[in-house]
């Protein structure tokens, strides 16, 4: 199972993109995205927990007992997410503030336990790592696409910053969680179009983000 | 012997306390530093309700704070009240606690000696909704309250008073911090008055 770098990318930020393929961390891609600023330090955040979580994991593959893999796995994603939020609380009060308790809720992304169950159990450190930095990669971009026109149509500014010439009267849906299920589900359409000929069984149904 | 019983549970020890110890660890070393940026929070807040200037750096925030400001305990507060060079008082902060729309929001009011007008108002924590709730710490929202007379019940206008204006999209947000506020004039307020009356 030797994967090069170029397909740990292209398989995780868009083949089997995890927001838009998987339909994984959803909960949070409704939740944060009505700012684009909100969205990169979630998104910066996840990365960092799910490439680190995924290299100790990793690294203690054939030491955790099989039937605990799950308890050893959440345990070591909310240690570093619990240091993530640290870490923002002591150098970014600003950026902590207005997250307020999203940071603590990576715990409950999908995406980092997807991750460690789907690849990081049986594959090296340094692959494994790679795969988790760029399924966060994957899902932040997907997180940037959506606040990009929630943000714009919302607000009328661009990672806070007044887009002036632009003059029209925004959208207040767009700042609500219901505008980014239309965007997520269109977005979701567009790539489910584009990959629907190579695919002979029809979308996988019943999973949860 | 990996996967028997004894394993795991030695597993699981081990693997738990060098967590807690790692986690620990960064805690206490970034402890002071979260502490400060909370106390320097706290400092800013109480000098944006005495409109003075509390955009200035860390150094200058404390400084100012130091020189105006002093703590008093008065009908069971603490209130902070800004002195002039006589050492009279121009106005209190006092603090409040209420339920907002998805917890709890505190903050200062700002409010003159007389206690019939606001000088100013701040959140200090809230967990409103990002984009929407969330607002009530703008300044446009904020500034609103600066000057605005207490002489009944806070509404909005144009029912209540015509110069404060709900958000748009945050309605029980909005009304939270009314009744929040209408609860602390109501009750806090009136005993402050009592005692500044002794």
């Amino acid at each position: 199972m030797t994967e090069r770098i170029r397909q740990v990318i292209s398989r995780n930020i868009w083949k089997e993109n995890q927001v838009l393929r998987q339909i994984l961390g959803i909960c949070s891609a409704l939740a944060v995205t009505n700012l684009m600023t909100n969205s990169l330090v979630m998104g910066v955040g996840l990365t960092f927990v799910t490439a680190f979580s995924s290299l100790t994991i990793s690294l203690l593959r054939n030491l955790i007992p099989h039937r605990i893999r799950m308890i050893v796995q959440t345990l070591i994603i909310a240690s570093y997410v619990i240091f993530v939020d640290i870490f923002i609380k002591a150098n970014m009060p600003e950026i902590s503030k207005s997250l307020g308790p999203y940071v603590a809720l990576i715990i409950t992304n999908c995406i980092i336990m997807g991750r460690a169950e789907a690849y990081a159990q049986k594959n090296p450190p340094i692959p494994s790592m790679l795969d988790g930095f760029f399924a966060g990669v994957g899902y932040t971009i997907v997180l940037l696409i959506i606040a990009f026109f929630r943000e714009f149509l919302g607000f009328g500014t661009i990672f806070g910053y007044d887009i002036s010439f632009a003059s029209f009267e925004l959208w207040t849906i767009m700042v609500m969680p219901p505008a980014a299920f239309f965007l997520i589900g269109t977005l979701i359409w567009i790539t489910s179009n584009i990959f629907a000929p190579k695919n002979t069984k029809k979308s996988e149904t019943g999973r949860k983000g | 012997m990996k996967g028997g019983p004894v394993y795991t549970v030695i597993f699981m020890l081990v693997i738990s306390a060098v967590f807690t110890l790692v986690l620990s660890l960064a805690n206490a070393y970034y402890l002071p530093r979260i502490e400060e940026n909370e106390l320097l929070d706290d400092r800013r807040a109480v000098l944006y309700v005495f409109e003075l200037d509390a955009e200035g750096g860390p150094e200058e925030v404390l400084e100012l704070f130091e020189n105006a400001v002093v703590s008093e305990m008065l009908a069971d507060m603490e209130i902070y009240a800004h002195l002039d060079e006589d050492e009279q008082v121009l106005a209190y902060a006092v603090p409040f606690t209420g339920a907002g729309l998805w917890g709890t929001m505190r903050g200062y009011l700002g409010i003159t000696p007389e206690l019939d007008r606001i000088t100013g108002l701040v959140f200090t924590e809230h967990n409103e909704t990002p984009g929407l709730g969330a607002r009530i710490d703008e300044r446009e929202y904020l500034e609103q309250f600066r000057g605005l007379e207490i002489t009944g019940e806070l509404a909005y206008g144009p029912a209540g008073d015509d110069r404060l204006d709900a958000i748009t999209g945050a309605t029980s947000t909005s009304n939270a911090v009314l009744r929040i506020l209408n609860n602390l004039i109501d009750r806090k307020i009136a005993e402050l008055e009592v005692v500044l009356d002794d």
